[in-house]
């Protein structure tokens, strides 16, 4: 029992907490569509899509200011300390790198609009490659992340953050593979920039995604494991 | 709008999930990786450089155990917290430091309090200088009811401390400056200690303590009858005077211990569950039971 | 589902249902005890009206004025003006001289010994008196005010029937006139009786003072004060403060509250088989009365001071053990202060008490027929309340004012020792 966020004598704490871990849930949920969206507005040139996303974007932002208010108010109400304390501590980065996530949505999916909306010119399927690739390893990343944030599974998280990073190793091998576009046709430097760029982004969704997984890390075991090179499992 | 059903959709199976994870009791969130049943003190009870030394003390109350096999190193220049339930004995194990429990009937205390090379536990030790070096606050402000000048002389007087009048002026006035008391009652000396305010009665019961110089000043829940105003002021005195004394405060507030100890104590039932630095016990703590206490979850 | 079901009664309802109710034995309760204090003061006011209507007239006394020749010739022939030859010389043929010198047509001895009877025995005492301190008043003449014999006192102050019949009363109706004549001339009347307060007892009502006894019941309270006080603090502070708890001292705390309820006379008797049967202390002597007193004081000044001490807070004894006082400094300094106020009342309580009690004094003699007034503990003495007995025992009706008065005398000496302590008290308070 009292290894969960509830169990407290003055049950409204559980009540606040447990409704600040639904909305950051509800707020991973929105910034994991947006990613979603993003990279098929990128593949297949969904350019309403944008729209959406900016949409979302207002209630994504809407959601981190009530996350962020509840927080301030079990901080002050509550005095939070122990597990508590670092459940709010986690929640409220976690508000911060969900955010983040969002944004980088956004850009992935204002940068397809920029790529597609040049009369005509669209690039070859050659140069978004690595993106789709990318994206997808993204996707599952983040999903797993969320998951994690949802459970609060210690061993699922441990597992992930000793994985192999691919959407790095995928980001080098794109940008080897990109410059033999460029020496091929200069003409593509203006979509490889682009591409290059949307890359840059899910590299960091990436990183983003792994550090809500530090995040509930901390908040379970009391460990601090950001910048350190892995976990032991 | 398929996105929204996806939202919804994702909310939906997650809840599910959750409740399956609650009902296999996986979700674990908790540092504390020592179960409720255990009894043995976790942490590091000792520090190198101690003041005191208490070994295995037991305390009975005629036929009640009331402290069970406490080992615990009150260190120098420190502030140590004793927090817990009600009847956990940590006011208990505080009045052993100064044999406060001798006046209480049908008490016992068994165990090895050492002090100066000194078992302070034993009967021959005479308690009159232990006192002495072993000061005490209580919970309630209790100044004698004299003037504010006689409640600060009584322990130099008695003690001998001051050769003559002017000396101990220079006590009493130093005392009530490092009581941060000096500038409040500068100008009443000779009025009731018992006229000041709730807050003012205490720091000048510290003021008292101090006047005698003491090595150890303990303290049995000093602000639980004053407001903040005047439990910061003396929270901050405590954090001055911790420079020259060793200081063991029992306290039911838990944000005060936090506040101000460097280490912290829990007691639980007349045991001593777990000892560790503040910051450790706030945080992490190791002992579910410690857990359960400081996150208010208590029963 | 049932709408016939009637609806919960609210709480607030319920209370005011109650409320008459609970407000009529409110009153009921309150009218009780109105009553009662009524009842209580009517009594108290009952007494003190029949004390002090019966025995405000002893303050006063009848005196006659007599032209006193001091006759050198009849004190002092051979002028020695010797202490032994003034005090042993016949002063109340003085007396009888200027009796007859105000009734010249007097003659008969039966009529003579009349007249001679108006004026108290106590005139030729307070002759001698004013010749031995002043042997200069040898053959001059004065104007005296004498006291008056105390039936005739007591017919000026309307206590005989003028017109009964002559053989019931104690005076004659020749007296009687007289007395009427010394009236019409200005020659009698009622003055300050000084001699109450100054004299010790006396068969002759006129003459009896209540100073003796008054003398005596100090004495014997500050007997009973310095044993009983100091030692009923130190045991109360013994068994209280030190003592540890075992069956021993309960045992004796126990038998220290059974002696509280014990019957005063007891103590009476254990003062006279040992104090003066075993130990030979003299009889009638405030000093034993003071000793059997004080055992009777005992138990209530220890109860009370015990009472008094368990009041103290306990933080004032732990804030001075916790600066490192010992126990006895502890109970010195901080404990007995805070208690002496109570300490005091305990202790005028039981001062209070010793000072009307009669029973322990009878046993032990100081119950006797004491003339002269006490001049310390070793005298024989006796106390006011055993004046009082003594008096309302006598059959000359001018002793039923003077019980009275007394009374009215031991009232106000218990006044003032409660004022006393009172203003004790309030001294010890005021150093809170």
């Amino acid at each position: 029992m009292s290894t969960r966020l509830e169990g407290h004598t003055f049950r409204r704490f559980d009540g606040e907490l447990y409704h600040l871990h639904t909305e950051i849930l509800q707020m991973a949920g929105l910034v994991y569509e947006q990613v979603q969206m993003a990279l098929e507005s990128f593949q297949q040139q969904k350019l309403d899509s944008i729209r959406v996303i900016n949409e979302r974007e207002a209630q994504v932002d809407a959601l981190e200011k009530s996350i962020d208010s509840v927080i301030t108010e079990v901080l002050a109400k509550r005095g939070p300390v122990a597990r508590d304390l670092r459940t709010i501590m986690a929640f409220s980065k976690a508000v911060t790198d969900l955010e983040r996530l969002g944004d980088e949505a956004a850009k992935i999916a204002y940068i397809a609009a920029t790529m597609y909306n040049n009369d005509g010119n669209n690039p070859s399927n050659y140069l978004l490659r690595d993106v789709g690739i990318m994206g997808k390893l993204a996707c599952v990343l983040l999903k797993e992340a969320i998951e994690i944030l949802d459970m609060l599974d210690l061993e699922r998280a441990e597992k992930l953050l000793n994985s192999h990073d691919d959407i790095e190793e995928e980001f080098q091998a794109g940008l080897r593979r990109l410059a033999t576009y460029v020496l091929e046709d200069a003409r593509n430097v203006g979509h490889i920039i682009n591409v290059v760029l949307a890359m840059k982004s899910l590299v960091r969704i990436g990183e983003h995604a792994r550090n809500l997984v530090e995040y509930v890390v901390y908040m379970v075991s009391g460990e601090d494991i950001r910048h350190t090179e892995s976990v032991q499992a | 709008m398929a996105n929204t059903v996806n939202m919804s959709q994702y909310n939906e199976q997650a809840e599910r999930r959750k409740q399956e994870r609650r009902k296999q009791g996986k979700m674990r969130l908790s540092t504390a990786t020592v179960t409720r049943d255990n009894r043995e003190t976790i942490g590091n009870v000792t520090v190198p450089d101690y003041r005191i030394r208490c070994t295995d003390i037991n305390v009975f109350y005629g036929d009640k155990h009331a402290i069970r096999n406490i080992t615990l190193d009150i260190g120098r220049h420190e502030i140590i917290a004793m927090i817990g339930p009600s009847g956990c004995g940590k006011s208990t194990f505080l009045r052993c430091l100064n044999r406060m429990n001798d006046t209480i009937e049908n008490c016992r205390v068994t165990g090895k309090i050492m002090m100066d090379n000194q078992d302070i536990n034993d009967k021959s030790i005479d308690v009159v200088p232990l006192r002495a070096k072993v000061g005490m606050v209580f919970q309630k402000p209790n100044p004698f009811p004299k003037s504010v000048y006689e409640n600060i002389a009584f322990g130099p007087r008695i003690h001998g401390l001051a050769k003559d009048k002017v000396e101990l002026d220079e006590i009493v006035v130093t005392s009530l400056k490092r009581a941060g008391l000096w500038e409040e009652v500068k100008d009443r000396l000779d009025q009731p200690g018992t006229s000041l305010s709730g807050g003012q009665q205490q720091r000048l019961c510290i003021a008292r303590t101090i006047a005698v110089n003491p090595e150890v000043i303990l303290m049995d829940e000093p602000c639980s009858a004053l407001d903040p105003i005047a439990t910061t002021k003396i929270e901050e005195l405590m954090d001055q005077l911790c420079a020259d004394y060793s200081i063991v405060i029992v306290t039911h507030s838990m944000q005060q211990a936090a506040r101000v100890s460097h280490r912290t104590a829990y007691f639980h039932l007349g045991d001593l569950i777990e000892v560790g630095a503040t910051e450790q016990i706030f945080t992490k703590p190791v002992h579910q039971l410690t857990e359960d206490y400081i996150t208010g979850r208590f029963g | 589902m049932n709408e016939l079901v009637p609806p919960k009664p609210k709480t607030i309802d319920l209370v005011n249902a109650s409320l008459a109710k609970r407000r009529a034995s409110e009153r009921l309760f309150r009218g009780i005890g109105l009553i009662s204090i009524m009842m209580a003061l009517m009594f108290l006011f009952m007494l003190f009206y029949s004390i002090v209507s019966k025995g405000y007239t002893a303050f006063r006394q009848t005196h006659i004025q007599l032209e006193v020749n001091f006759d050198q010739q009849l004190l002092d022939p051979a002028a020695t003006r010797h202490h032994d030859v003034l005090s042993s010389a016949d002063y109340s043929s003085l007396v009888k001289a200027s009796l007859s010198k105000l009734f010249p047509d007097v003659t008969s001895r039966n009529e003579k010994r009349q007249l001679h009877g108006l004026v108290s025995a106590g005139a030729a005492y307070q002759l001698r008196d004013m010749v031995m301190a002043d042997p200069a008043l040898l053959g001059q003449t004065l104007q005296l005010w004498v006291p008056a014999d105390d039936d005739v006192d007591m017919l000026i102050k309307g206590h005989i029937d003028r017109d009964g019949p002559e053989t019931e009363r104690r005076l004659r109706d020749v007296q009687i006139a007289w007395l009427d004549q010394l009236a019409a001339q200005e020659k009698l009347s009622l003055k300050f009786n000084m001699l109450f307060f100054a004299n010790g007892d006396s068969r002759e009502p006129e003459l009896a003072g209540i100073w003796g006894a008054l003398m005596g019941s100090i004495y014997t309270l500050l007997v009973t004060l310095l044993l009983s006080f100091p030692m009923g603090v130190a045991t109360a502070v013994y068994l209280e403060e030190f003592a540890p708890k075992s069956k021993w001292v309960d045992l004796i705390e126990v038998n220290i509250n059974n002696l509280a309820a014990v019957p005063s006379i007891i103590f009476g008797l254990l003062g006279l088989a040992v104090f003066i049967n075993f130990m030979s202390f003299p009889r009638s002597a405030p000093l034993v009365g003071g000793l059997v007193l004080a055992f009777m004081t005992l138990p209530t000044i220890i109860i009370a001071s015990r009472g008094a001490l368990k009041s103290v807070p306990p933080s004032i004894r732990e804030a001075a053990l916790g600066v490192g006082a010992s126990k006895m400094q502890t109970v010195y300094f901080h404990v007995l202060p805070l208690a002496t106020p109570g300490m005091l009342t305990g202790t005028i309580i039981g001062m209070a008490r010793a000072l009307g009690e009669t029973a322990p004094l009878l046993m032990i003699g100081m119950v006797a027929f004491i003339v002269d007034i006490p001049s310390d503990i070793f005298d024989p003495a006796t106390a006011l309340p055993v004046q009082i007995y003594l008096w309302a025992d006598s059959p000359e009706r001018a002793f039923v004012e003077r019980t009275s008065a007394a009374i009215i005398v031991l009232l106000g000496f218990l006044f003032v020792m409660n004022a006393l302590a009172i203003i004790l008290r309030k001294k010890f308070e005021r150093r809170w």
